[in-house]
């Protein structure tokens, strides 16, 4: 047989989907609901670490590197402004900081809050940093909020209810200075003869 | 080889929404065309088409190889200057291909002419890997044609297969899909190859070419900010490496698909070189650069633009005298020229044969149909069988 011996029609079939989900897009970062995934650990949180040092008096190396991979943790993958401003509308006044980047760009990012701290088997711990705003406009008002934007209730609340992602690095999130970069030759292109004939830029 | 009228399926335009095909019919014209298809023998495809087409695709990695090393070519290739370690480097760290086509002029008898390569943004694959497998599945469900009718088509399954392996190199990354924005055919046939990546379980996005970012530090964005580290890209190489972002390309350290190298594979300019590396093999029309044209003895020839797509900007010159052109918005990087050797005629349609490969195997082919000599975008494009 010189053909494909098998496709799986259902896979292929493009109709509508019923009752697609469409996820609710928070201002902050991409920021979604935890919804379907039941959240399986209760953790601590910790908004510095001697709150974490003076919860756990026998981790205090710990307590202090867990606080300093958060903040990396945070510059890494934390929602990245491109004014003060901007990034103040988010998370409230005197709530952000000011970085220069290796090729001397500014960029404003939020402090983290606190950080989640777990103890594990053999003196090990989990981390992860925690954000909230001070901005009534944010989703994230008065909540504990990942990096990503995933909102875990009150931060009034010094536990809170995350299931294993929770502790997982997010993605790194990048500065974007521009876009459109890409393109343009088809923009040059196209201008040739209308648009009568134009259908693919492939071959 | 010969062609066929057949009944079309009664419903197939339902079924075409069904499957999201939206491209079947294109500026009023119809693309996809049931009311005929090609026949086949099974040696026609295996000794004319299958074989031919591994050996070519063969002999034009040789001519990247020699090219990527030699300034001289690289010049003549219209490879811009500063780009010219980028595609080496890809070339050397044998960065991996998903797949090409083949253009080529074959009628059922003697060797089939190699007229192009569309090795980097090869359209019709969904059409080709999908569509007109479910066309003879239906047709010989519905008892039209014989159960023994086979496809040359193992187009699907290979190209699942090719993004498994890829997959190994880039574990736990997301692939992104690009293309141009506004062109239904290009969003579809991006959409496909998402499908088989999907299949072969990778995790995969979707982003405008136009929408790509790019970051304070150098890399390329996706809408969310995340850096894009793998991509398959539906936009061609000769226009990236002129555009605004091409001096991004080195730092931001994205692995395409496909690679860089193919820029080299994909440029008309390679028919000449083919010629010089392998002159009168049976698969290859006689094609000259400019310059050597005068030496060259040709005297009917087709004249092509280095860079150009969907059969712009094509020229047929006979006895010294242009009889036809077809206009377009390119040429501006210089020509080559190509014996003329006109394509096989059934009925008062001109056909051409899309052969496609997947990392140098062949995989099936695509038959497309035009009133015209020269086939353009709007040709359209022919089931086929084997019998």
């Amino acid at each position: 047989m010189k053909r494909t011996e098998n496709i799986d029609l259902d896979v292929m079939r493009k109709s509508p989907k019923l009752f697609a989900f469409k996820p609710i897009v928070l201002a902050v970062a991409a920021g979604t609901l935890v919804a379907c995934s039941d959240p399986t650990e209760e953790t601590q949180v910790y908004r510095s670490a001697e709150d974490c040092i003076s919860g756990n008096p026998d981790q205090v190396e710990q307590c202090e590197l867990a606080y300093k991979e958060a903040v990396n943790e945070a510059v890494k993958s934390g929602p990245k402004y491109s004014s003060m401003q901007a990034c103040i509308q988010d998370f409230g006044p005197d709530s952000c900081n000011s970085y220069t980047t290796q090729n001397n760009q500014s960029i404003f990012m939020p402090f983290i809050a606190g950080y989640m701290f777990s103890s594990i088997l053999n003196g090990g711990y989990r981390s992860a940093p925690l954000y909230t705003s001070y901005s009534r406009h944010s989703p994230a008002y008065g909540k504990w909020s990942s990096t990503d934007g995933v909102l875990y209730g009150s931060s009034n609340s010094n536990k809170v209810r995350v299931n294993d992602n929770a502790f997982k690095p997010k993605p790194t999130v990048r500065r974007t200075m521009s876009r459109g970069g890409f393109g343009s030759t088809i923009a040059a292109k196209s201008r040739f003869g209308g648009k009568t004939s134009r259908s693919s830029w492939g071959g | 080889m010969f062609r066929s009228i057949i009944e079309e399926r009664p419903h197939w335009r339902n079924t075409a929404s069904e499957y999201g095909f939206t491209f079947h019919t294109m500026h009023g014209a119809a693309y996809w065309d049931e009311s005929a298809y090609y026949q086949f023998s099974l040696q026609q495809i295996e000794q004319d088409i299958e074989a031919p087409s591994e050996e070519l695709h063969q002999m034009c990695l040789a001519v990247v190889d020699k090219v990527v090393g030699d300034q001289q070519w690289l010049e003549k290739f219209q490879i811009p200057e500063q780009h010219w370690d980028f595609i080496r480097n890809s070339w050397q760290t044998k960065e991996s291909s998903l797949y090409s086509r083949m253009d080529l002029a074959y009628g059922g008898s003697g060797p089939a002419k190699f007229y192009e390569n569309n090795a980097d943004t090869p359209t019709s694959i969904y059409e080709t890997g999908f569509w007109q497998w479910l066309w003879l599945q239906d047709q010989v469900n519905a008892g039209k044609l014989s159960r023994k009718a086979d496809q040359f088509n193992s187009l699907q399954e290979k190209l699942i297969n090719r993004f498994a392996q890829i997959k190994f190199q880039h574990l736990h990354e997301t692939l992104y899909f690009s293309c141009c924005k506004d062109t239904d055919e290009d969003r579809g046939t991006v959409q496909y190859l998402e499908d088989c990546a999907t299949a072969a379980g990778i995790s995969c996005q979707f982003i405008y070419i136009e929408d790509i970012g790019l970051s304070a530090d150098g890399c390329f964005t996706d809408l969310d900010h995340h850096k894009i580290s793998w991509m398959f890209k539906l936009y061609p190489w000769e226009f990236m490496l002129r555009e605004d972002y091409a001096d991004a390309l080195v730092d931001s350290q994205v692995s395409w698909i496909e690679p860089p190298w193919k820029s080299v594979l994909s440029n008309k300019a390679i028919l000449p070189m083919l010629w010089k590396l392998y002159p009168n093999h049976p698969n290859l029309l006689a094609s000259y650069f400019e310059e050597d044209l005068k030496n060259s003895q040709l005297t009917n020839y087709v004249k092509k633009p280095i860079f150009a797509r969907e059969g712009a900007n094509i020229s047929i010159h006979l006895a010294g005298e242009q009889v036809y052109a077809s206009d377009g918005p390119y040429g501006d990087e210089g020509f080559i020229y190509q014996d003329y050797h006109p394509l096989p005629a059934f009925g008062d349609n001109f056909t051409l044969i899309g052969s496609w490969l997947i990392n140098g195997k062949a995989a099936g082919i695509s038959v497309r149909e035009d009133k015209n000599k020269v086939t353009q975008d709007l040709s359209r494009f022919m089931p086929h069988i084997i019998l």
